[in-house]
């Protein structure tokens, strides 16, 4: 399949440092990548190595402490906060491990919520979270809430509302890691599938299996990139 | 949308916003309530006092040396335009000679006191040898019309029987009588002690109190001008200061509400704190963040307030029935201003109870939060 070669997404020397007391922890230490629109990339590596740390940092909910991170070519230091906010908003759609739903809401009301943070109309809201729990297979159950679904379904439903305004990077940080074999890999075909309609999808995990529906893996070892 | 997600979040707790709305409740109550009673002291006052606004009472200047108005300063006055009754009054204290029995009381010399005094029996015309009774003294001595009293020897009819005057700034004829002018100069002559004045509407008072003060006045005070509106007034200002005090002591377990509410949310706070990052995380702003927490606030404040304020009127009726003994001045206006004050207080301590709360977790860093467990 032919991809265009546009970069996406930009680290260059990507340094995060936590400081937790005395200590200081180098979560990322001059990191660079690039990953290029439309691309399926693994982030793989030991616990602790800076996985989390690096896809936040991709998903702006975080700043680096040197480096640059690049989002279509700009920084995100040098974003306002309402920029962030927006670009999280409308180009990235996160899915976690611990699926992270409201349990107040419905299905189809927190697939509803990203849109209702972009002031998308009640109708046309409300049709497009039904078609997107239709596409992962929850449209039969879209009224129930959270907790009355079983974490694969719930997963499907993150997927949903991930998908809520079309973003261009889909950011999932062990999206199997609290699932079973079979859900698992539904849900990897999922992201496979929204993957061949375009979408740019960068997934951490420790997973070999996971790791196979990429199709470049990137490996990180105590916030460098491992090459051996 | 907002409000159905903050509506959900205080059922999640329900215990917890259920008391936070009863402690709003009793204090938008307790506030109203005093209003409504304080309302309701003021208004009994007022009809103790039960004046006329209309009234001015014009008295001789004993600072400056005059005891008594003389006929010429009271037909002046008489003459002064606006002015809708004018009556002269001459007064004495002296012996009233009751069934053999000597009485102390106040002699009045009016002659048509129609305006000052309702009579309960009998009738209020008087001529040289009748004379009305005062309420209490006709009570005490078995007084009826048709009775004989008589003062230095002069023996007076009884014609009419009063009713009770209570408290009053003109004359009180509770203990005494009231005979004719005639009858007064007869007895005692002299000056005439004080002038009550009734002008045609409340707005005139003024006018006419000015206009005596200038005609009366002019060379000297003579005259000193006393207007019931003034006294209605004072009542009224003290009343409202009285009721003002009642109420900021309310206020206070309004402000225990408040620290409820500011304590609830704040443990929502930190409870949600995940929460919070999730919805950083797919897009939420920090005004979109701080508008879920603030209707949280406001949706306790409302409903507690609008409870609390329905209730006070039960409140407030309590209240006047156990201290006045008398629920009258419950259902007026007045009570409405009052509900609506404490409304808008709880309104107001919810939302600045609310604020710091739902501030702090649009503050939070999205990343910080999420890792929060
Ligand atoms: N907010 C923070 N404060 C302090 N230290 C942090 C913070 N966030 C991450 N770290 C540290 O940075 C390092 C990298 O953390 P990160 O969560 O990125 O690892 P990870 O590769 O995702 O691990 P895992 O596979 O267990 O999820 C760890 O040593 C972690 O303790
Ligand atoms: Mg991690």
């Amino acid at each position: 399949m032919e991809k265009e070669k546009r970069e996406i997404v930009r680290l260059e020397k990507v340094v995060k440092t936590y400081h937790m007391g005395e200590h200081t922890v180098h979560a990322l230490n001059g990191i660079s990548i690039s990953i290029s629109e439309g691309e399926f990339v693994a982030i793989m590596g030991p616990s602790g190595s800076g996985k989390s740390t690096l896809l936040n940092m991709i998903g702006c909910l975080d700043v680096p402490t040197e480096g640059r991170v690049l989002i279509d070519g700009v920084s995100t230091a040098e974003m306002t906060e309402e920029e962030l906010t927006r670009i999280r908003r409308d180009r990235i759609g996160f899915v976690f491990q611990s699926f992270n739903l409201i349990p107040t809401l419905s299905a189809r009301e927190n697939v509803e919520l990203p849109m209702i943070f972009r002031k998308v109309g009640e109708k046309e809201r409300k049709e497009r979270a039904q078609k997107l729990l239709e596409k992962v297979g929850m449209g039969d159950k879209s009224d129930h809430r959270p907790s009355e679904l079983s974490g694969g379904e719930q997963q499907r439903v993150a997927i949903a509302r991930a998908l809520a305004n079309d973003p261009s990077i889909i950011l999932a940080d062990e999206p199997t890691g609290n699932l079973d074999t079979s859900s698992g890999n539904e849900i990897m075909n999922i992201m496979k599938e929204l993957n061949r309609t375009g979408r740019t999808i960068i997934v951490v995990t420790h997973d070999p299996s996971v790791a196979d529906f990429a199709e470049r893996i990137i490996r990180i070892r105590d916030g460098k990139l491992d090459v051996s | 949308m907002y409000l159905e997600i903050a509506r959900r979040n205080l059922k999640r707790q329900r215990m917890r916003s259920v008391l936070a709305i009863v402690g709003m409740i009793i204090g938008v109550m307790a506030i109203s309530s005093i209003g409504i009673f304080g309302n309701s002291l003021k208004m009994s006052t007022l009809e103790v006092f039960g004046g006329v606004a209309t009234e001015i009472i014009v008295y001789p200047s004993y600072q400056d040396g005059y005891s008594s108005i003389d006929p010429h300063t009271a037909l002046k006055i008489s003459k002064i335009p606006g002015i809708q009754d004018f009556i002269a009054v001459k007064s004495r204290t002296d012996y009233i000679t009751v069934r053999k029995e000597r009485v102390f009381g106040t002699v009045y010399g009016i002659d048509d006191p129609g305006q000052l005094v309702k009579i309960s029996r009998g009738s209020l015309v008087l001529s040289s040898s009748n004379c009305l009774a005062g309420a209490v003294l006709a009570e005490k001595y078995g007084l009826r019309v048709g009775s004989k009293i008589s003062i230095n020897g002069y023996s007076l009819r009884v014609s009419g029987i009063l009713k009770e005057k209570g408290r009053s700034f003109d004359i009180n004829p509770d203990r005494g009588i009231i005979v004719s002018e005639q009858t007064f100069n007869r007895l005692y002559g002299g000056d005439y002690s004080f002038i009550v004045v009734y002008a045609g509407s409340v707005t005139g008072v003024k006018k006419v109190s000015d206009q005596i003060d200038s005609v009366v006045n002019r060379r000297g005070t003579v005259v000193k001008i006393w207007e019931m509106k003034d006294f209605l007034e004072s009542i009224n200002r003290a009343f409202t200061y009285i009721s003002r005090f009642l109420m900021a002591i309310a206020g206070v377990s309004l402000l225990v509400a408040g620290v409820s509410i500011l304590n609830i949310m704040l443990m929502s706070t930190i409870e949600r704190t995940k929460e919070i990052g999730i919805m950083k995380a797919i897009g939420a702003s920090r005004s979109e963040i701080l508008t879920i927490f603030l209707l949280e606030a406001i949706l306790l404040g409302v409903t507690g307030s609008i409870l609390g304020g329905v209730l006070s009127i039960a409140g407030g009726y309590a209240i006047d029935m156990i201290i006045l003994k008398s629920a009258k001045y419950v259902f007026v206006s007045k009570t409405f201003l009052y509900i609506a004050q404490g409304i808008g207080f709880g309104l107001i301590t919810a939302v600045v109870s609310g604020l710091y709360p739902a501030w702090k977790a649009s503050n939070l860093e999205p990343i910080d939060a999420l890792r929060y467990e």
